[in-house]
């Protein structure tokens, strides 16, 4: 059992390190993109922040990830192994989904493909016969899956009102509106940390949320997600931000010089916002496509010169591929695995 | 290299209005320079006329490329904070001015002026004068485009780009009655200048005040393009 608890805390430490590369880079591209901060800067607020966020406000998500869709405790009863098994196979799949993702430049939710993965082996432990498909927390699921759409949309209001305020307030009136745009460069200094800590606190449960399980299970934690596992899963992450996610942040920095401060915080704050709204809730959601909703809302109050909806069909899309794959990679790695260590 | 990223940001697109004021500033130099051709040919300085025209010629190769750019910087998916209508109509009108110029250039090639009175010579420069200074304004008007996206429009923007329209529309009614003078005076000089000559001229009338009249139309679908978001 040694060996699969290894296997666990490396499945969920490649997770964090993916979810660093990519989307906490995503996160934080648009401070450097604005010129607000420089890449060194955003690394560090992003390494402090992220870190705070997993730790201090990422057990609600975590929780969700680990018991809310799938009945881990009705299947540990029957068989503890099995759950063990299933969550390594639910971080093996998303983590491949998700790098299968990045290598063919998709805009895949790591949050969309744990999702997927958990109910993967929810719905072949029901197969099993280990528990029915009813027993499968659907409701929860249903919640989860309308935040997904309903995240993004809140995201692109809350970004238009922010603007339309900004707008109203200081740039309609602006005698010198460098001045104005400057002023805002240290305000996105707050919403850069708010937004590395909102994604923190729901991002964090991507990597550690079957991990917690397993090992609960296992009974090698008990009820309550301590704290450590927290802080692994915030190391990770900020590890993935620090060895690849650097390289990320510069490609869209500056390909969004289109941003300006005033634009970038208000796209930021309201997804900063939204994200952590839902960690509140105990969802998890997908922060990338929460800051596509911000821009997209930026845009439509008229603060971007151009705005490109094709990227949301390739959301819509990405989102309707994410959560079958993911749970039938992660039965047949289930399977497999079975046939390995039952 | 390919990057190895799930980036979605691209949702934030390249803006138009940035060549589209590299492009007004590329028609505009175009007519400066044919000022500079204009003079040259007045002088009988064919060598100065014809590089002029050939750099005239870049010139406008480059404006219709930038024009290229923006149209196809713009399809159906891309969402812009005015109509796409009006600022592709605008932007043809635009386009226009390089178009003239290079003309006008061209024109001023194919016959030397020997025969053609001082008189009407002056007449030219001052008409050529009239134009650059309309078109000069436009190119002004255009590089406010960029102020007015910067504050999302503000009300003050507005009004200050508004009020140098109606000066271009103006400096081209100021270029129309030069025309018609000036083609008065070619007339009654037929006698000297010859059948063909005439013809010639008129020809070159009507490119240069071309050149007014487009940067007039353009600032009017400007306006259009503005007050219709």
């Amino acid at each position: 059992m040694d060996l699969l608890v290894i296997a666990l805390i490396l499945a969920g430490l490649y997770m964090a390190w993916n979810i660093g590369a990519n989307d906490l880079a995503n996160a934080m591209g648009t401070s450097v993109g604005t010129g607000a901060l420089t890449l060194k800067q955003v690394i560090i607020i992003a390494a402090v922040f992220e870190f705070l966020g997993a730790v201090l406000f990422g057990e609600r998500v975590t929780t969700t990830i680990a018991k809310g869709i799938v009945p881990i405790d009705m299947i540990s009863i029957v068989q503890p192994n099995i759950v063990v098994l299933g969550m390594l196979a639910a971080i093996l799949a998303a983590g491949f989904w998700v790098t299968l993702a990045t290598f063919y430049n998709l805009p895949v939710s790591t949050s969309h493909s744990i999702v997927g993965s958990v109910l993967g082996f929810g719905l072949i432990a029901a197969r099993n016969g280990i528990i029915s498909f009813s027993d499968i927390h659907w409701e929860e699921l249903t919640r989860i899956i309308a935040s997904w759409f309903i995240s993004p949309v809140l995201g692109a209001l809350l970004a238009y009102f922010v603007f339309s305020v900004i707008r109203k307030l200081f740039l309609r009136r602006a005698k010198d509106l460098p001045l104005i745009e400057k002023k805002f460069i240290s305000l996105q200094l707050i919403t850069a940390c708010y937004m590395a800590f909102a994604h923190g606190s729901n991002d964090v449960a991507n990597a550690v949320g079957p991990l917690t399980a397993a090992l609960q299970v296992m009974g090698i934690l008990g009820v309550e997600v301590p704290v450590w596992i927290l802080v692994m899963g915030g190391l990770g992450m900020v590890i993935g931000m620090a060895t690849w996610g650097y390289k990320v942040v510069e490609t869209i920095g500056s390909k969004i010089t289109e941003l300006t401060p005033t634009r970038g915080f208000s796209a930021e704050f309201a997804t900063a916002s939204v994200v952590l709204l839902h960690s509140y809730s105990s969802l998890p959601i997908s922060t990338t496509h929460t800051l596509v909703g911000s821009v997209i809302g930026v845009g439509l109050a008229g603060g971007i010169a151009a705005v490109d909806l094709r990227v949301v069909w390739r959301i819509i899309s990405s989102w309707i591929a994410t959560v079958p794959i993911a749970a039938l990679t992660s039965a047949l790695i289930f399977v497999g695995l079975e046939v390995i260590f039952l | 290299m390919k990057d190895y990223i799930r980036s979605v940001l691209d949702v934030v697109s390249e803006s138009p209005f940035v060549p589209l004021e590299t492009h007004a500033k590329k028609g505009v130099l175009a007519v400066e320079k044919l000022a500079e051709a204009m003079e040259a040919y007045c002088k009988g300085d064919k060598a100065v006329l014809e590089e002029r025209t050939e750099e005239i010629d870049i010139l406008e190769h480059e404006a219709d490329k930038l024009k290229q750019k923006v149209r196809a910087g713009i399809p159906s998916s891309v969402r812009l904070p005015v109509n796409k209508k009006d600022l592709l109509s605008f932007l043809k009108q635009q386009d226009s001015i390089a178009d003239f110029a290079q003309a006008a250039a061209y024109w001023m090639t194919l016959r030397p002026c020997e025969t053609v009175p001082e008189e009407i010579k002056e007449g030219f420069l001052e008409l050529m004068a009239t134009s650059l200074k309309t078109a000069r304004l436009y190119r002004e008007l255009a590089g406010a485009l960029y102020k007015l996206l910067a504050t999302s429009f503000s009300k003050e923007e507005i009004k200050d780009t508004l009020r140098i329209i109606p000066e271009v529309e103006s400096l081209e009614h100021d270029v129309d009655v030069l025309e018609t003078a000036l083609l008065k005076k070619i007339f009654e000089n037929e006698e000297a200048i010859g059948g063909a000559g005439v013809c010639h001229l008129i020809g070159l009338v009507e490119r240069i005040g071309g050149i007014a009249d487009k940067s007039a139309s353009a600032a009017d679908r400007l306006r259009t393009m503005i007050l219709r978001r």
